[in-house]
């Protein structure tokens, strides 16, 4: 499992002269070490023909077309999770801190949320936390397999076999929900996607997803204990 | 039980309420504020601000947590001011609070990226060549190059190293220069004051090179022409925080609480101290909100309601009753008592220029300059006399440069404003008017081109015997007001309600504001400014100055604050905020930014002109210079098309040229080297003989065009490129969308500039882009190169918005590959040196420059202008035809010399405007606080390595940062005025800014001469401050605030004096009108792109942020009726077209919108939710696709006083309010999900060529 996850981080990084060398050495560390079933296997095969005769720069700009000019297949993974919600950030530090705890230090310039740096981190565990690992963001590489397979780009195949890997179904609702609100590629639904709800006055604050959630629960909370608490001394609403 | 031991001694019981039972205590989990301290918590804070295009230059809390950015927030430690004053804190605005997010966003550029097939192209040279041939082979291969060329905006980026993009840039770089010539490599970047020295890094490295930078202030068609023409200033203003002076606050144009959110709360507060303030905007922006009273004139007929606030001041506070203040304001500090020679020109008197000590016998006395000495007639002695503080007084003498009431042997005088009791006739004297005609729906009124005014004249006997008629400016002044004095004549007006230029009544008809509204506001602004000696004051913006016409509607708003005695008085004046640029430590930046410690002149050129010539869009100008003249122009050949009269401007140094000539100037350089000549003789006469030939003759043959170009900090592609589609077509070589041809009954071929059939497409060899984010600019470039963004680099930011200089810092480094603007150019530099040398050494560059505002050539021409190449004079060098110099260049010392200070300040010493101090001790400190060059060619020099040793290089050397730089600067100009000035520097002289000083909280900058405010205990900056209380003239002619301008162009286009002219016509959309029907229902707008509030131009349009936060993607606002006429509902798809190109939009209708225009706000690019276009069959354009850029000949003016050229001081500007567009209904709505490629083209006009595929492939 371990090479094959090497395998996977370096599939998945931005073609080089070094990759390319190394495609038919990769394409053998997979087979060998027989982590993934054969079908996951077959779908790679696609990518690895692709890097072993295509041309480096046609390569790149095809990569550079795919994955960093779009957001729905953005390789940071909480684009998917958290978008541009604020608490994109503190995901990310603390992600960088769980790699910190195993004793990695992020050496290169790279986010913490890098798919590769991800791939090439659960490489690096034991094969129970590593599956555990991908376990946590599974319905993103499958959203992200499936996006692939749309636009019949080759890359699809890392994701699916990132997907066999973890041994698990991506928890339907979730993946059902990263679907719905996927960066459209459909223009039209842009304007369903970025909607807000409208906002009533008379339901708590936290119930509509409020940025104030936290604060008003707890307001909530304090304020129900201190009515029952004067309901006990028997002179509520009197004084 | 004792109450004794009831009691506790050791213990307290926990008492579940407290306060009278209104706070309680519980015991529960408080856990989850924990979410709150982690939220907030971080590892450091940084100071830092947003660094370019916004000039609100406001103090930020950078949070970095875990080597990472995660927010901002306001700064709140501005140092307080003084009692009295509201402080300046917070600042920062919506759009600052969002730019955290570009810095991990999907649209950050990560890496140096290249067009893939031109690297290919590379590589393959490169593997058998040396850089320089390699790219020689590449470039002239001419299938290679238009392999890269064409696909300029249909993506193929592949990510580079550093080494190898500095190597193809470089590379390129140096064979340009060797081809062609330095001036062929170009840049553009904008706005310095925002981050001095990013901007520096680039026109450092081509300063050096020799090569062109681009001006934008000028070009943003910010730079207000008038202010130049009245001030000899390109721009000064009061800082916000005079607002709070003020007691009558006009804001006209300009949207202060949405677009300087940061400032407005000093428009508010000063209402609660009672002031009053009117707003007069067309729609009901957010300014009307806050007025006492909302003017709403008709867009564009804004002059015209300045000049009836001023007849009806004239009348009430001039004629009717003289209030004091008011009369010796105006005496003292313009031009009205100066007199003007009046010529006669088809049997009618016509007023010419102002008369000068050199036209009267004996010159007055006046023997240095009397031909720049303007002449007043004495009250006292009753005498003609040449007042002190002309321009002639500046130059060649000193001590006489003041605006003292004297004449140049010391009398006092004390000049008349009128001749009314000292006459020698009353003559009718004609005035142009150009209001009997107008375009589309403007009101034209019945009043004929030629008004003749009866005034009090007197007869003047000149040196040569003849006698000439003269008149005050004053009289003159009140005549094209149209004021009825009791001097008999027609077309002046005794009653408002008469209909005649320029009463209320008439005014009522031109703009739709009510007669009685104009009179009230005219009467409580001057009533204000009488009761508190002038804290009148206007807030102007680009609603008046990006029309084609903005000089009238200014300089009308600028009469009104002269004649109320405004200017220069705290909490009055002119407060014109639009692209403000006050870069405070400018003498400190100037010689960093452009390599004047090493080599003088820079070249340096008016960008409007540069992209005119060089996007072609001159060959489809549809303006004739014809239209806009003056039915009095005086007799010549006013005959050519618009670029003719920028070329006749260039060849008689008026305005910069770029390149200069067609030829190699270092060819030229070497071969006058040799000759041992002087240069300004050689090239002079090779001119004369047409062996050498100036290349804005020819801007289409191949040997004129920019080669290569660097666009850094700015996006003329996706924000400030008049004319987009032209910008695609003919410079970028691109698909385009441009409509028309440059054929046609509307078009004449110019005269002086060769006519190439077929137009050159895809100008540019190399054009790379420096940003941080995917920019329209970026899409179409070749190189993109990452740079930090402004959170991750050291800089220093000014504004004129307040007198605080602090930095930019780097709270974390650069992302991924991305580097500073210093850094990048600095190992551009590197590149270069190393390289160079294959075909480059020492070499000897030709360098034409404009005759120079604030320097003594710009007493070049005084009278009537002569043109050498009509054969009207001989060419002279710095008098009638740019300068002419010799620069050595040493080309392998570029990155030597980059990172040094050079020896050029100590021989030259260093200034501005027209001050020059020695400098030699800041630059011995300089070398000690930065370390010294330790070997090499530049050994011993101070150090510029980093970011860092370049803001400590400005602050040390400008008086604004350095106290002791302030005392000399002030002593100098002393020696110029002949008063002194040193008590506004005292006790300053030990204050020096660092640049760790300004990180740890913003200072406040030092008083300097370079500009006219002060910034002391007791009072705010005001513009003019220094000039009215410290008596220092205005950088005019006259030395004083000139209403009337003069020059020989000025008369001849009708704007001596400041008039109503309707809007132009751009003639862009009969061509188009019903010819490429859809089969909805075409209507016609007035295109207005005012500033908007979720971005700062461009940026952060397409953050995400911000965009939740509007309609989400490209929107105009519309009119309930004009939606109503054309069947569009809210939200709707629609198209706007012209001959120019066209966008796509959604529609906003909007009850604030008057009908008969459109508001598209600036800038909306085509990166985020734009669909395809049914005109031009590719994805609609951004606002500046239905534009074309119009010039205008005044703005062309030069060497003559304060209209002579400076870089962003004057010069053409990028109007484009005058545009007009056809507004329909989409009726399909195409995303162009597919690659441009397979795009498929709808027919353009019939009768026309296709269009929009001629680039492709």
């Amino acid at each position: 499992m371990r090479m094959t996850l090497r395998a996977l981080a370096a599939l998945l990084g931005y073609p080089s002269s070094d990759l390319l060398a190394h495609v038919r050495e990769i394409g053998d560390a997979v087979a060998a070490e027989r982590a993934l079933p054969r079908a996951a296997r077959r779908c790679l095969e696609p990518l690895l023909e692709r890097l072993a005769s295509g041309d480096l720069l046609d390569l790149q700009a095809e990569y550079s077309d795919l994955f960093d000019r779009s957001r729905a297949l953005s390789l940071h993974l909480f684009e998917h999770v958290h978008g541009d919600s604020k608490e994109r950030g503190q995901a990310m530090l603390d992600l960088g801190q769980r790699y910190l705890d195993q004793g990695f230090l992020l050496e290169s310039k790279e986010l913490p949320d890098f798919v590769p740096v991800f791939l090439e981190f659960a490489s690096c565990l034991e094969p129970r936390e590593a599956r555990e690992m991908l376990r946590q963001p599974l319905h993103v590489f499958a959203a992200l397999a499936e996006r692939l397979d749309q636009r019949s780009s080759p890359y699809a195949g890392v994701f699916h076999a990132v997907v066999a890997l973890a041994g698990a179904r991506p928890d339907a609702a979730t993946l059902d929900e990263l679907r719905k609100k996927a960066p459209a590629e459909d223009a039209s639904r842009l304007d369903d996607e970025w909607e807000e709800k409208p906002i009533t006055f008379t339901r708590p604050a936290h119930e509509m997803g409020g940025p104030t959630g936290v604060a008003a629960r707890v307001r909530a909370t304090v304020k129900a204990r201190a009515a029952s608490r004067e309901d006990a001394n028997g002179d509520g609403g009197r004084s | 039980m004792s109450h004794f031991l009831d009691r506790l001694t050791y213990f307290r019981r926990d008492q579940s309420k407290f306060a009278d039972g209104h706070g309680i205590t519980t015991g529960e989990s408080r856990e989850w504020e924990d979410a709150y301290r982690k939220r907030w918590a971080a590892d450091k804070i940084v100071r830092s601000t947003h660094g370019v295009n916004c000039t609100g230059s406001c103090s930020w809390k950078i949070y970095v947590k875990g080597g990472i950015v995660t927010w901002e927030t306001q700064q709140t430690d501005y140092p307080r001011t003084r009692p009295d004053l509201p402080n300046h804190e917070p600042r920062g605005c919506p759009r600052g609070a969002s730019y955290s997010w570009y810095l991990y966003s999907g649209t950050r550029i990560k890496y140096p990226l290249v067009r893939a097939r031109l690297i290919r192209h590379w590589r393959e040279a490169r593997a058998t060549m040396s850089p320089v041939a390699a790219w020689r082979s590449i470039v002239q291969d001419q299938a290679k190059r238009a392999d890269w060329v064409k696909r300029r905006g249909r993506g193929g980026f592949v990510r580079a190293g550093w080494d190898e993009v500095n190597e193809i840039i470089a590379a390129s770089n140096a064979y340009t220069i060797k081809e062609y010539g330095p001036d062929r490599v170009v840049g553009f970047s904008p706005i310095p004051a925002m981050s001095m020295v990013s901007y520096a890094a680039g026109s450092r490295y081509l300063s050096l090179l020799g090569g062109v930078l681009l001006s934008f202030y000028d070009w943003y068609c910010d730079l207000p022409p008038s202010s130049p023409q009245t001030w000899g200033e390109q721009t000064d203003v009061p800082e916000s925080a005079d607002w709070y002076n003020a007691g009558f606050l006009l804001v006209w144009g300009s949207n202060v609480p949405m677009t300087r959110a940061p400032d407005a709360h000093f428009y508010a507060e000063v209402r609660y101290r009672g002031a009053k303030s009117v707003v007069i905007a067309p729609d009901y922006n957010e300014a009307a909100k806050f007025s006492d009273m909302w003017l709403h004139p008709k867009q564009g007929t804004d002059a015209a309601l300045a000049l009836a606030l001023g007849h009806v001041v004239l009348r009430e506070f001039h004629l009717e009753r003289q209030v004091p203040y008011f009369a010796n304001y105006t005496r003292q500090y313009s031009d009205f008592p100066l007199l003007v020679t009046l010529v006669e020109q088809d049997g009618r008197l016509v007023p010419d220029r102002l008369l000068r000590a050199a036209d009267l016998e004996g010159a007055l006395g006046e023997t240095n300059n009397p031909d720049w000495k303007a002449v007043g007639l004495d009250e006292i002695s009753g005498e003609l006399v040449a007042p002190l503080g002309s321009s002639g007084f500046r130059w060649g003498e000193q001590g006489k440069w003041n605006l003292e009431e004297k004449d140049g042997k010391g009398r006092e005088v004390r000049l008349r404003l009128t001749l009314k009791d000292a006459h020698d006739a009353i003559l009718p004297v004609a005035f142009p008017y150009f209001g009997g005609a107008a375009p589309h729906d403007f009101v034209a009124t019945a009043h004929d081109q030629v008004l003749m005014r009866n005034l009090p004249v007197k007869e003047v006997p000149l040196a040569d015997g003849r006698r000439v008629m003269v008149a005050t400016v004053f009289d003159l002044f009140c005549a094209n007001y149209g004021l009825d004095r009791g001097f008999g004549g027609e077309n002046v007006a005794t009653d408002y309600n008469q209909d005649l230029p320029f009463t209320p009544a008439w005014a009522e008809k031109v703009t739709g504001v009510p007669r009685q509204a104009i009179i009230q506001v005219a009467r409580e602004f001057a009533a204000n400014a009488e009761a508190t000696n002038g804290r009148s004051m206007v807030i102007l913006g680009a609603g008046l100055n990006h029309w084609y016409h903005m000089d009238m509607s200014y300089r009308g708003i600028i009469s009104l604050l002269v004649m109320c005695g405004c200017i220069g008085q705290s909490g009055g004046g002119w407060s014109h905020y639009v692209g403000q640029e006050k870069l405070r430590p400018a003498t400190g930046w100037l010689p960093l930014a452009f390599a004047l410690d090493w080599s003088r002149p820079a070249r340096q050129m008016n960008g409007t002109s540069f992209f005119y010539a060089h996007t072609d869009q001159w060959r489809y100008e549809t303006l004739k210079p014809q239209e806009v003249l003056s039915p009095l122009a005086p007799p010549g050949n006013w005959s050519g098309a618009m670029i003719d009269y920028n070329v006749r401007a260039e060849r008689m140094g008026w305005l910069p040229s770029a390149p200069q000539l067609q030829a190699n100037p270092l060819d030229v350089g070497r071969e006058i080297a040799a000759s041992g000549r002087n240069p300004g003789e050689v090239v002079a006469e090779r001119l004369k003989d047409g062996t050498l030939k100036m290349a804005c003759h020819d801007p289409d043959n191949a040997q004129n065009w920019p080669r290569n170009m660097f666009f850094w900090r700015s996006n003329v592609l996706g924000a400030s490129g008049k004319g987009h589609e032209y910008f695609l077509k003919h410079f970028v070589g691109s698909l385009h969308g441009v409509v028309g041809t440059d054929e046609g009954a509307d078009i004449d071929r110019p005269q002086e500039v060769v006519w190439h059939e077929d137009a050159p497409v895809g100008k540019l060899d190399l054009m790379v882009n420096i940003d941080f984010r995917m920019s329209t600019t970026s899409v179409y470039s070749d190189i993109v190169l990452p740079t930090a963004t402004w959170y991750e680099k050291h800089d220093l930011n000014t504004s004129d918005m307040h007198p605080f200089i602090h930095p930019l810092t780097a709270a974390v480094d650069p992302a991924w590959e991305a580097r500073s603007d210093w850094d990048i150019f600095r190992g551009l530099a590197k590149t270069f040196s190393d390289i160079a040398p294959e075909v480059l050494g020492t070499e000897k560059d030709i360098v034409l420059s404009p005759i120079l505002h604030d320097t003594p050539a710009e007493l070049a021409q005084p009278y009537e202008p002569k043109d050498w190449g009509r054969g009207e004079c001989d060419p002279v060098p710095g008098r009638t035809m740019p300068s002419v110099a010799i620069v050595e260049r040493d080309y392998p010392q570029v990155y030597a010399r980059f990172t040094s200070l050079g020896p050029a300040l100590e021989k030259l010493g260093n200034g501005a405007k027209g001050i020059t101090w020695n400098t030699e001790h800041e630059v011995d400190l300089l070398g000690k606080l930065n370390g010294a060059v330790l070997g090499g060619p530049t050994a011993g020099r101070p150090k510029i390595n980093t970011d860092i040793d370049a803001c400590e290089t400005i602050l040390m050397l400008a008086p604004e940062t350095n106290g002791e730089v302030a005392v000399k600067a002030w002593n100098a100009l002393s020696k110029t005025t002949g008063r002194s000035h040193h008590h506004l520097a005292d006790g300053k002289e030990e204050e020096k800014i660092r640049f760790r000083d300004v990180v740890a909280q913003p200072r406040k900058i030092i008083s300097s001469p370079i500009w006219s405010g002060l910034e002391s205990e007791t009072v705010c900056y005001n513009a003019g401050y220094t000039n009215v209380h410290e008596l220092i003239p205005w950088r005019t002619l006259s030395g004083r605030q000139q209403l009337y301008q003069d020059h020989h162009w000025m008369r001849a286009f009708g704007e001596g004096f400041a008039t109503w002219r309707p809007p132009i016509d751009t003639r862009s959309v009969a061509q188009a009108l019903g010819k490429l029907p859809n089969g909805n229902k075409e209507i016609l707008l007035n295109f207005l792109t005012p500033h908007q509030k979720w971005g700062i131009h461009s940026t952060y349009t397409e953050n995400l942020i911000m965009l939740t936060l509007n309609r989400g993607g490209p929107a105009v606002w519309i009119s309930e009726d004009d939606a109503r006429a054309a069947g569009i509902v809210d939200n709707d798809w629609v198209e706007v077209f012209n001959i120019n190109g066209a966008l796509t939009a959604r529609a906003i209708v909007s009850q604030r919108i008057m009908p008969g225009s459109m508001i598209m706000y600036h800038a909306q690019e085509k990166l985020v939710n734009t669909v395809g276009s049914e005109i031009t069959g590719q994805r609609g354009g951004i606002h500046n696709s239905v534009t074309r850029i119009n010039m205008k000949p005044t703005h062309m003016i030069g060497g003559y006083a304060h209209l002579a050229y400076g870089f962003n001081y004057y010069g053409t500007v990028g109007a484009n309010r005058d545009e007009f567009i056809i507004l329909r209904k989409m009726s399909e709505v195409n995303w162009f999900d597919k690659a441009a490629d397979d795009a498929v083209p709808v027919e353009g006009i019939p009768t026309t060529p296709r269009v929009s595929q001629e680039a492709a492939e």
